[in-house]
């Protein structure tokens, strides 16, 4: 026998809850990319994107302080029903490419270029969205930590260097018709940090 | 008025087959179980803390801590090791160990229940921690994994229903988990259609070169795409319209099985040709157990799948 087909109310109306906040998320994210993209409407609009996009975040919690519990709980249900973020993928623009690349410079003068290295393609898939995330942040001291404990790594595998540049920078893909009439991608570089390792001690696991 | 009064409720909870809810725990077991498995190589490095990783554990996991202290992280499952005193490269592949039994558990249905907690709330923990390498795929298995947890199981095809004898849910609370999915999947496409519709490249065909040239996900190569001509423009606008229009034409009989089929062949081309497969398989896993069996075949010639205790469920309908 089936169990009981009483109707589940208590489901309902937490399904409702859901749907309010998947609503809001996504009109949020939708509200975000609008005013901050390049898109077909007017770049008057901009403001109002912006003022909607705050307005949907009220009832989501994500207007009070930071510390606020009903913030913090709002946030972690989001997160474990994993629909804190929207869903405008690769929208309305592919977002550009980004390259990071390390020099590394030797006490006896000699330098060497190397790349971040990754042993999967699923791990190098998520690394390529580390490099997005870490270029288009808009906290430099977030960015610098991030380049900073990549370049650790890298470090890790030549402990003789005593200084690291990394240079993170976009790569220009070339339009169909650019790439028609032969152009290549180029490199434009966007940040370069100087690190100092004279003096740390690689880590051992 | 009375027959609007009445259309909520019957939609909500119309009967529904229970073959949706055995696509969707094979198909999300299926998905942690390759997660777990392309991510081996890496796992120590991308989860680590200190020193060890790309990216310190300890100091994301801090970020996250602004964001809510109550998100799931692998840092607790540290600590909790610790009390065991095992080391944290130990706890860390027990962590992957788990996901994977976990995920097999769910593949066979044994346990169904526990496991699918145990599955979302370790997956839950690897995404928020490594949360700087994660993208779109982590929040559709999540996204899965959450209605997979609170959905009425376990479903005919499970283990536990033929095996341990345990029995099935209501179909009229079958109905509504999948109505939630639907409505849920009918969102996303809404607004990543929308988004898309408000970007000029999609319309000129330049997004779509943009996104099949750009690294890592260039595995064709520019001079055959090159060759597509106009198709790339016509793709792009068949992307947009079929993803907005997809909550509006999805639900008649008539236009159904196009908009379902053609979403499933463009993941399946965002699979093969962008070699996100992951990304691919979660979203034909969500669409299959939203739209698939009991639905977008029940009305034409082709039969789809027999439960096998048939006989527990209630017919189906839309």
């Amino acid at each position: 026998m089936l169990k009981s087909d009483k109707l589940p109310s208590v489901r309902l109306a937490f399904f409702i809850v859901q749907f309010t906040c998947i609503l809001l998320v996504s009109l949020n994210d939708t509200f975000s990319t609008f005013a901050d993209s390049s898109t077909l409407f007017p770049t008057v609009l901009d403001k109002f994107w912006d003022r909607a996009a705050e307005i949907t975040l009220v009832p989501l919690g994500q207007s009070l302080p930071e510390t606020n519990a009903i913030r913090q709980i709002a946030s972690a249900y989001l997160n474990v029903a994993g629909i804190e973020a929207g869903y405008s993928y690769f929208a309305p623009n592919i977002p550009d490419n980004y390259k990071i690349v390390f020099e590394l410079y030797y006490p006896d003068g000699r330098t060497e270029i190397e790349l971040p290295r990754v042993n999967g393609r699923s791990a190098g898939l998520r690394f390529a969205t580390l490099l997005d995330k870490m270029t288009e942040t808009e906290y430099d001291p977030l960015r610098t930590m991030m380049v900073k404990m990549l370049a650790f790594s890298v470090w890790q595998d030549h402990p003789s260097a005593n200084k690291i540049r990394a240079v993170l920078g976009s790569v220009d893909l070339p339009s169909p018709a650019e790439f028609r009439l032969g152009r290549k991608e180029s490199y434009r570089v966007l940040f370069a940090y100087d690190f100092d390792f004279s003096a740390a001690q690689p880590s051992h696991p | 008025m009375p027959n609007l009064r009445n259309a909520l409720p019957r939609f909500l909870f119309t009967p529904q087959s229970t073959a949706w809810l055995s696509v969707l725990r094979v198909g999300l077991g299926l998905q942690v179980f390759f997660y777990a498995v392309s991510l081996r190589s890496d796992w120590i490095e991308l989860l680590a803390e200190g020193n060890r990783g790309l990216i310190r554990r300890d100091l994301m996991e801090a970020l996250l801590s602004v964001e809510s202290p109550l998100i799931p992280r692998v840092g607790w499952v540290v600590e909790a090791g610790g009390w065991l005193h095992l080391s944290e490269t130990n706890v860390l592949w027990l962590l992957w160990g788990g996901l994977l039994l976990a995920s097999l558990f769910l593949v066979l249905g044994l346990f169904c229940r526990t496991v699918s907690i145990i599955a979302w709330i370790l997956f839950l923990c690897t995404a928020k921690s490594a949360e700087p390498f994660g993208y779109g795929v982590d929040n559709f298995t999540i996204i899965g994994l959450f209605y997979l947890v609170i959905a009425p199981l376990p479903d005919p095809w499970s283990i536990d229903a033929w095996w341990r004898g345990i029995s099935l849910k209501s179909s009229s609370l079958q109905g509504l988990h999948r109505r939630v999915l639907q409505l849920h999947i009918c969102i996303i496409y809404f607004f990543s259609g929308l988004a898309k519709c408000a970007g000029r490249g999609w319309w000129t065909g330049t997004s779509l070169w943009r996104a099949l040239t750009r690294p890592p996900f260039d595995i064709v190569s520019p001079e055959i795409l090159i060759r597509l001509g106009l198709l790339l423009p016509l793709l792009g606008i068949v992307v947009c319209v079929m993803e907005a229009t997809y909550p509006v034409f999805i639900w008649p009989r008539k236009t159904r099985l196009i908009w379902f089929v053609g979403v499933l062949a463009l993941h399946a081309g965002i699979g093969l040709m962008m070699g996100m497969y992951l990304f691919a398989w979660v979203m034909i896993v969500l669409n299959m157990a939203a739209f698939g069996p009991g639905f977008a075949f029940e009305a034409t010639r082709f039969s789809f799948i027999e439960s096998p205790i048939k006989s527990r469920a209630e017919p189906s309908s839309i």
